[in-house]
């Protein structure tokens, strides 16, 4: 399964002038590092708060952009009622994020349409 | 839809600029804050017409900054933009004032009908508050009345102030035609310029050309210097021509000329000069009758009767005459120093059952009357003028008895008309109103010395006479013949009340 929901990414790129698009992806991916260096920090400190808050803006960002597989593991960690290890989901994220970022960079090179 | 404000408040950078894109074409104008507290302040600041909300901000949550924003007096919608497609959280969203609801993901589509819906939604409930606002308004430029022809009365005037069209004011004397040429100069653009009032009846026939277009220098005998003239000196502003019907034939025709130009030719001026003024016109007369009656000219009745207001009789405004009464009432204690602060029930349903011939401006002499002659914390009936008594008499209400008569002295009756001048006078050109006047009595009060002795009127009488007289100029307005003598209104009052006692 691809890191990016072509479906979506395809919308995004139907809907924006491409210089739109491709300044949105790029955007993107430094929200993404910035959002996975947050919730690490967060699981470092074991701030639940800061975790879940930083989880919630890594969720509603990545499914604007079509990464649905980051999407799903930063809703886990939305979760308050998840019983899985935050740092486990920590290093999912950041295996996603990283797969989403190189799909997306390849996208942003050759957008769509 | 019209170009909106649109803040967006999110602290994602790539989530603020997607939802700025989508939108883009839209053409609103939009901002982004992107902390709670941030999107607060500029929220009260730019009074954007709309709001994106995220929930999950660095400071403070979104619904948060709703509940802050609410508690300011914040009137733009508000939508709330979440991951969280959970029902708890579209409640919340909704309790805290938001007007809808966007689950991220959203496509260009959602995002913009929904904003779209939103904002028609505000646009409708400002337009409904306005609308509501103005059907009950009970003060208006001066004027007070919350009756149903008297809020038409606003509507047009609101209506007409903002274009150039003339006007042109009819109603019966009193109803305040000269408040609604106020009114309509200063609703409209040119309120910063001047506001010109001209009482054509009051002015003599030989001097109104001047009085309108001014004069040169030498132009007639006592010209000894150059005056502008109303038209000029309401350059940029409104020109009131009251009593328009009272304006002689010939002036007419100058008259009209100005209307159709612009320009103005001072009497005695070889050069002419434009003007840029907005012209109301008022009468108590059928303007049309007039013209049928070959009184008034067809075509100056055309250039002016451009948007007619037709103010209505006071007996036509329901219970406008109590608001109105309470007012004066106010004004007229505080100014005479006494404590009326309201009218006993009776007495309201007096001042109610009335007809007011005289309209607004007898109900202010009757307020005067009471307020000058009496004194407590509330009007009895008992201090009403007969004449408002005969017309509500207590046995007829039958309900509430008879109050106690208050230790001041009995109540004078509005000024009984005691017409010296020639009807004509009254009629034609005198600056009084006809209609509410009542026939003319034969004068009274002279006081003719011993047969054989050369007839000398006495300075008593030579006053009362010459007081009545001047009363019957202004249609019995009190105040207004006092300013016209040099006199406080209560002196009137006073005399009135001596004389009356006198016989």
């Amino acid at each position: 399964m691809s890191a990016i929901d072509a479906e979506i990414a395809g919308q995004l790129a139907a809907d924006l002038p491409v210089e739109d698009f491709v300044r949105i992806l790029r955007t993107f991916e430094r929200d993404l590092l910035r959002l996975s260096h947050d919730l690490d920090q967060a699981v470092a400190i074991r701030s639940l708060e800061q975790y879940r808050r930083t989880a919630h803006s890594l969720a509603g960002a990545a499914a604007a952009v079509g990464a649905k597989r980051l999407e799903k593991v930063a809703r886990i960690a939305m979760d308050a009622t998840s019983a899985t290890d935050p740092r486990e989901v920590a290093a999912a994220i950041q295996l996603e994020a990283k797969a989403a970022l190189a799909e997306l960079a390849a996208l942003a090179d050759d957008p769509p349409g | 839809m019209a170009a909106a404000r649109i803040l967006i408040v999110e602290d994602t950078p790539s989530q603020a600029e997607l939802a700025r894109a989508l939108l883009a074409d839209l053409g609103h104008e939009i901002r982004i804050a992107d902390t709670g507290a941030g999107g607060v302040a500029m929220a009260l600041d730019w009074r954007p017409d709309g709001v994106l909300m995220d929930v999950e901000l660095p400071d403070f949550s979104g619904f948060e900054a709703m509940r802050r924003l609410r508690a300011s007096g914040f009137d733009g919608a508000m939508i709330v933009v979440t991951a969280h497609g959970s029902v708890s959280h579209a409640v919340e969203a909704m309790r805290e004032g938001a007007v809808d609801f966007i689950v991220k993901p959203f496509a260009k589509a959602r995002l913009t009908v929904t904003l779209q819906n939103a904002l028609e939604k505000r646009a409708l409930a400002q337009e409904l508050r306005v609308v509501k606002a103005q059907l009950s308004r009970d003060q208006f430029h001066g004027f007070i009345g919350a009756s149903a022809a008297m809020q038409a009365v606003y509507r047009t005037i609101e209506s007409v102030a903002a274009s150039r069209a003339n006007v042109f004011i009819t109603g019966e004397s009193g109803t305040g035609k000269e408040l609604a040429a106020e009114a309509v100069h200063r609703a409209s653009p040119r309120r910063a310029r001047p506001f010109i009032a001209l009482n054509c009846a009051a002015i003599p026939r030989d001097l109104l050309e001047s009085e309108i277009f001014g004069h040169v220098k030498g132009a007639f005998t006592g010209a000894t210097e150059s005056r502008a003239g109303a038209a000029r000196t309401a350059d940029g502003g409104t020109l009131f021509l009251d009593e328009i019907g009272e304006m002689p034939l010939e002036m007419q025709v100058k008259l009209l000329r100005f209307v159709q130009t612009g320009m103005v030719q001072p009497v005695g001026a070889s050069r002419t000069e434009k003007v840029d003024v907005r012209l109301v016109s008022a009468t108590n007369r059928d303007p049309w009758a007039e013209v049928e009656a070959g009184r008034f000219r067809e075509d100056l009745y055309y250039r002016l009767y451009v948007v007619p207001i037709e103010m209505p009789p006071l007996r036509a405004r329901g219970s406008d005459a109590l608001l109105i009464a309470r007012h004066f009432l106010a004004a007229f204690a505080a100014e005479e120093g006494k404590r009326f602060r309201a009218f006993a029930p009776e007495a309201e349903r007096a001042l109610a059952a009335y007809p007011w011939p005289g309209n607004v401006r007898q109900l202010q002499n009757v307020i005067r009357n009471i307020v000058v002659l009496h004194d407590g914390p509330r009007v009895e009936r008992a201090m009403l003028p007969p004449m408002l008594l005969r017309a509500s008499p207590a046995a007829a209400e039958g309900t509430l008895p008879e109050p106690d008569p208050m230790p001041e002295p009995a109540p004078l009756p509005v000024p009984e008309p005691v017409l010296v001048a020639p009807p004509s006078a009254v009629s034609l050109s005198a600056p009084a109103e006809s209609a509410p006047v009542p026939p003319p009595a034969p004068a009274t009060g002279f006081s003719w010395a011993p047969t054989g002795e050369p007839a000398v009127e006495t300075l008593a009488a030579l006053e009362k006479r010459h007081i009545q007289a001047t009363l019957a100029m202004t249609a019995q307005d009190v105040p207004r013949a006092a300013s016209l003598l040099g006199v406080n209104p209560s002196t009137i009052y006073r005399k009135l009340q001596a004389w009356k006692a006198e016989g």
